[in-house]
């Protein structure tokens, strides 16, 4: 690799160790904040060092990659395959930027084995791409299942012209895009399960084995039975036939034969995962009732070392009980019997993900987690969802959450000024109008502001990789899938008695105005009787992302002055003109100003109290 | 009491009139001739005679004359019952001739009550909300909801004014029709753009199909025939429920005519044959025979909420009639209707010929059977051989074999839809995988404005728009494979600077003067008005020669109206008056308006409201040479 490629994954990592969250570790306050402040400046200088050097190193290569030698473009490759090597995944977007340049320059040389390896890189590339909206609705995930989906059946088309492939590694990599092609969500299973079938087919193929006996034909093999092992977790029963479960249950019993062998060589235990898709094929298969396997989950979980922070260890602690909760989602009757264990189940989960330590993050444990948060279940007395989420904001996504307290503070003021001048203002709100008396009208309506603060951006909980983890400038198509935080925020909380309220914010909070710009859609402000509050969230939201003088990933903030310059300029039409106007009175500019100034402070220290032990949270 | 006399005379009556003496008989003081023939004595041998004596054997009937006086009318025996006859008959001929007047009259009150309901629920709509508007000057979205309102409320009031014109033009008789070359393939176009929004916004599956299409080319008023689909696809849409179905299909057809008497043998017509039908909330047996009756409305709770002036029906029913056409209606209540349509045309019989690559192949991915059938119908047509995929991974597999074994297809047709992957994410990467140059043709029912900007970024190199025309598929396709270019509409603007130009707008109407004037002075050109046709004459007479290049004159204006001036300026002892072009502007859309604008001298003629469009489709005609 070169010079500036290292350095550019050295930053990387050196500014992950930043947005870590920070321990108080018997610090005074102070010290702790002072050190918080220190990571995201520091954070924010290595972001602003790796766009110089894609800027001056790596993008000016990429355009001109017809004339770079061959040891440049090897560098290039280790580069890009740095960037994507999992669980790290230091930065897939750019690997994929990279990938993309390379498979363009193959095509155009007419090189076959670099068109396929390019192809088979990107692929995965989109793979990791599309994992982070899995849970989310298809039609959002399918962009970029279907580039994914893409790239592997160019590439395996070559699996034709096997036999003319001179080298192992390429036919490897046409095999692996064959077996990839399944990877992701199908609009039906049963398409999915055929397809896996099908490279099972290939992989045991005689023909195709005597041809390359030095290729990692079990290897393949045993993944590809993974892979069909695993597609019986995501599927819903409708969607699948008979013959379907059948395959896949034969899947199941090879790779719980394999894992009995390597449990027994390690004198380990059975990975919880690997008894959780036998238990769940029996089930399917109609040897076991739902209660049974819902039984068998519990001890699953319940066995499950909490101190264990291996793949494994999250999957039985975290992706596990996302499962069971999918299955009590899909069959809430059993939800009664089973409601002090789901109390429990969260404050476990909490209480793991706590004390997760910080080297050990992954995309692995995003994963999980964004699996948990769309499959929570809430009953009356286990932890709200609200409170689960701003635990997670707190605990990967701190900036998110110091923003979001501070909108929310700002939006809470904002909404009282706006009520001592006209008490109806929120009034399309029905609860709202209920409330005759001002002053509780007043409380209620700041109470509501700073909630709806607070939740307006928990959907970047999906999106831990990109608002966390990005050591640079979004590109443009991270940019679209960062937009996705609204809408799937919004579903997420609409779907929860005790979040519903705060979905339209979530929503719209990037919406404007006039309808003219921004995202996404579904919110229409018109018919949203919740508007002007979203609109306060709206304009909250944007003059402290305008303000943040750090926030790396979208470019430079301004002063407060000249934000409010510019929220005034965009008066009636990317802000209500009826909010604006308070921000020609002094008096709300001030508070503006007290608040942000002392915002981040504020929300600094709940974290330092929560990371002490004596928080709100530390009850739960 | 002459005149009773005489009215009577001739119908075998006697008067006589008489005076009650004291002892109350009524003696006889005057005899007309005919009493006296009836009784049959002399006046002389009457005079002083008791009358009840004298007319004795003869019907009497007594009329009281006042101060002792009395007339007496004689008829013989019998005939009064004839006459009380006849009066009955009268009587009745009467009655039905008032009940005709009163129900002419019900009509005309009920087609006012009508109107003016009409009239004055969108006129509402446009005060009340220029009000609300103007209250709310400040508040942006507020003004613009007002806004859209007020053009809703317009859109629907100015479709009133027109509807009541045409029905009045039709009864009139003083509709003609155009005849002019039309292509099909725009009208069937144009009717999507315009009722495919409507649809979409019920969420209803609008199906637009062409079945057998024998002449695209042919000769009639496209804008009426437009006006008649156009109805009844918007009734269908008014009276289906939300997320119901409607299938519109349009298909040619030759029928033979019989031979006219002294005429040549027997000759083939073509028909175009249009169905619309629905699953919506259909009508009754007893409304289907009204439906084509001026105002007459489906009456229920459903159907009385949705906007309508109820002329809709009779002008297509009298459009059809115009051009020697049939229509049918069958419906079932709660079942839904189905028109048909049928109407002759003729054929422009012009064919034209494409040059595709002959014999080569073309990948199509299609996941929709029918419309990948007819697709694959069209291109073996042109000589192609198509190759079928339903999915996008398929698709791009084959197309990595072909390439790799140097057998590309001449293009990429994609389709509607894929069963696995969007169709413009498959479009990106066979654009990746095959080259800058490889055609890559999308057919679409989507609007291509709202499809263009992504489609083209995905790599489409070209648009076809259902339903599927052939003859544009295969242009289409000629132009990308072959080079060569299908007669290419060129809107482009092309920038050209008005600003040494001078027009004229003759506009009595301030606020329309006003819009004219904007409209005119944002191309650049300079602009001036005159208030009535009177006042455009002089300030013409008094410019140099050459002043202005272009007149925009109103027809309806007073003190002088647009035709009267038009000949006057032409009849000017100017260079310029007969060169100078006058444009007509009127609502008066209609072909003998044109005629008439013509035969006055003028060049065009521009509909009023002014479209924008057609407005720099004029200019850019006459200045922009």
């Amino acid at each position: 690799m070169e010079a500036y490629q290292e350095e550019y994954l050295s930053n990387v990592r050196e500014m992950l160790s930043y947005t870590a969250r920070v321990k108080p570790a018997g610090r005074p306050f102070e010290e702790y904040f002072a050190q918080m402040e220190k990571n995201r400046r520091s954070a924010a200088e290595k972001a602003e060092r790796n766009m110089e050097i894609l800027r001056e190193e790596l993008f000016p290569t990429l355009d001109q990659l017809f004339e770079i030698g061959a040891e440049q473009r090897k560098a290039l490759e280790d580069f890009a395959g740095q960037l994507l090597k999992s669980p790290e995944e230091l930065d897939v977007g750019l690997s994929c930027q990279i990938h993309r340049a390379l498979l363009s320059l193959a095509r155009l040389e007419k090189d076959r084995a670099g068109i396929i390896r390019e192809l088979y890189w990107l692929g995965i590339g989109w793979n990791y791409i599309s994992n982070r909206l899995v849970g989310q609705e298809l039609s959002q995930q399918q962009a970029y299942v279907s580039q994914m989906r893409l790239c592997f059946t160019e590439a395996a088309a070559y699996l034709k012209y096997y036999d003319e492939i001179e080298d192992s590694q390429t036919r490897g990599y046409v095999l692996r895009c064959r077996a990839n092609m399944s990877l992701g969500a199908f609009k039906s299973q049963s398409t999915k399960i055929r397809m896996v079938k099908k490279t099972l087919q290939i992989m045991q193929d005689e023909e195709f084995r005597k041809k390359d006996p030095m290729l990692p034909w079990d290897a393949f093999l045993y993944a590809t039975h993974q892979q069909m092992a695993a597609s019986l977790s995501h599927a819903k029963e409708q969607d699948m036939t008979p013959q379907d479960v059948t395959d896949v249950m034969e899947s199941v019993y090879v790779v719980f034969q394999r894992q009995i062998q390597e449990a027994a060589k390690k004198q380990m235990m059975l990975p919880a995962r690997t008894l959780f898709r036998l238990y769940a094929v029996e089930y399917r298969c109609g040897l076991d009732t739902l209660t049974g396997l819902l039984t068998k989950m519990e001890e699953l979980i319940d066995m499950a070392d909490t101190a264990d922070f291996s793949a494994e260890g999250m999957y039985a602690l975290i992706s596990l009980p996302a499962f069971y909760c999918q299955y009590l989602s899909d069959y809430p009757e059993l939800i009664p019997k089973r409601r002090e264990y789901i109390d429990g189940l969260y404050r476990k989960i909490l209480a793991y993900v706590d004390s997760f330590p910080e080297e050990a993050e992954n995309e692995n444990l995003f994963l999980y987690l964004r699996q948990l948060a769309v499959t929570f279940v809430e009953t009356e007395t286990s932890v709200s969802y609200g409170k689960f989420l701003q635990r997670l904001l707190m605990r990967f996504l701190p900036d998110v959450y110091i923003h979001s307290r501070i909108v929310g503070r700002t939006a809470a003021a904002l909404s009282g000024m706006i009520l001592e001048e006209e008490n109806q203002y929120f009034d399309d709100i029905e609860w709202i109008r209920a409330i005759r008396e001002p002053d509780a009208k007043k409380q209620a309506v700041m109470k509501y502001a700073m909630e709806c603060g607070l939740f307006h951006d928990t959907g970047k909980i999906n999106f831990v990789q990109l608002y966390v983890r990005t050591g640079r400038q979004w590109l443009e198509e991270e940019y679209e899938m960062a937009k996705l935080h609204a809408e799937i925020g919004a579903a997420h909380l609409a779907a929860r008695p005790s979040t519903c309220r705060f979905a339209e914010a979530a929503r719209g909070h990037h919406s404007w105005y006039d309808g003219a710009h921004g995202y996404p859609d579904s919110y229409k402000r018109l018919e949203c009787p919740a508007r002007q509050m979203v609109d306060v969230i709206a304009l909250a939201d944007w003059l402290e992302n305008r303000t943040d003088a750090v926030r790396h990933y979208v470019g430079e903030g301004k002063g407060l002055t000249e934000a409010l310059e510019e929220a005034l300029a965009q008066e009636g039409k990317r802000f209500s003109p009826l909010l604006t106007a308070r921000l020609r009175d002094k008096k709300a500019t001030e508070k503006i100003r007290q608040l942000f100034d002392e915002g981040r402070r504020e929300a600094c220290r709940i974290l330092y109290e929560e990371e002490s032990g004596k928080g709100l949270f530390h009850a739960l | 009491m002459q005149n009773i006399q005489d009215e009577y005379k001739e119908k075998n009556r006697g008067y006589l009139w008489t005076r009650q003496d004291a002892d109350g008989c009524c003696r006889i003081v005057r005899a007309d001739a005919e009493a006296c023939t009836l009784i049959g004595r002399s006046w002389e041998q009457l005079r002083g005679l008791e009358a009840a004596q004298a007319a004795k054997g003869l019907e009497t009937a007594v009329v009281e004359l006042g101060e002792g006086y009395k007339l007496w009318i004689l008829e013989p025996a019998g005939s009064r019952h004839q006459r009380l006859a006849e009066l009955e008959h009268m009587n009745a001929v009467l009655e039905e001739a008032l009940k005709e007047a009163e129900a002419a009259n019900q009509a005309k009150s009920r087609f006012l009550s009508n109107m003016s309901h009409d009239i004055r629920t969108p006129m509402n709509a446009i005060l009340g909300m220029t009000a609300i508007g103007l209250s709310h000057i400040d508040e942006k979205l507020r003004v613009q909801d007002c806004l859209q309102k007020i053009q809703t409320a317009s859109t629907h009031l100015m479709s009133l004014v027109n509807d009541v014109l045409d029905m009045s033009r039709i009864d009139s008789g003083r509709m003609t029709l155009n005849e002019e070359v039309f292509s099909l393939a725009d009208l069937v176009h144009d009717i999507a753009v315009i009722v495919r929004p409507q649809a979409g916004q019920k969420k209803q599956e609008l199906l637009l199909e062409i079945g057998t299409v024998l002449e695209e080319d042919l000769i009639g008023d496209t804008l009426r025939l437009r006006q008649i689909m156009v109805n009844i696809i918007n009734n269908a849409v008014k009276y289906t429920q939300e997320q119901g179905r409607i299938r519109v299909r349009f298909e040619e057809y030759m029928k033979e005519t019989p031979a006219q008497e002294g005429g040549p043998g027997k000759s083939a017509q073509l028909w175009l044959h249009f169905v619309c039908e629905d699953n919506g909330m259909g009508m009754s047996a007893e409304f289907l025979e009204r439906i084509f009756q001026p105002f007459e409305r489906v009456q229920n709770t459903t159907a009385s909420k949705i906007e309508g002036t109820g002329l809709g029906m009779s002008i297509v029913k009298k459009l059809v009639d115009n051009m020697k056409g049939s229509i049918r209606v069958e419906s079932e209540e709660g079942r839904g209707s189905r028109f048909t349509v049928e109407i002759p045309f003729t054929a422009v019989g012009q064919q034209t010929t494409v040059r595709l690559p002959a014999g080569g192949s073309i990948a199509v991915a299609e996941s929709m059977d029918s419309r990948a059938e007819q697709l694959l119908e069209y291109l073996r047509d042109g000589g192609l051989r198509p190759v079928r995929f339903t999915g996008g991974m398929e698709t791009v597999m084959w197309m990595t074999e072909a390439q790799y074994e140097e057998r590309m297809p001449c293009a990429l047709l994609l389709g509607e839809q894929l069963h696995d992957l969007p169709v413009l994410e498959v479009a990106s990467h066979v654009r990746q995988l095959a080259g800058r140059d490889f055609p890559i043709l999308l057919v679409s029912e989507e609007d291509w404005p709202q499809l263009e900007y992504r489609a083209l970024r995905a790599g489409v190199s070209a648009f076809v728009p259902c339903p599927l025309f052939k003859s544009r598929l295969l242009a289409t396709l000629s132009e990308l494979t072959m080079g060569e270019s299908a007669e290419a509409e060129d809107y482009v603007d092309r920038h050209v600077d008005y600003s040494g130009y001078r027009v004229l707008l003759v506009e009595d109407n301030e606020l329309n003067q006003e819009i004219a004037m904007e409209l005119l002075e944002m191309t650049g050109v300079q602009a001036e008005a005159a208030r009535d046709g009177a006042e455009a004459v002089r300030l013409f007479e008094e410019a140099p020669e050459g002043y202005y290049d272009l007149i925009f004159m109103d027809i309806q204006m007073p003190v002088m109206d647009g035709y009267e001036a038009s000949r006057k300026i032409r009849a000017l002892p100017k260079k310029d008056a007969q060169s100078v072009w006058i444009v007509a502007m009127t609502a008066n859309a209609f072909a003998e308006d044109v005629r008439r604008s013509r035969e006055a001298g003028m060049n065009e003629h521009l509909s009023k409201p002014v479209d924008p469009r057609r407005l720099q489709e004029i200019l850019q005609k006459r200045l922009g040479q």
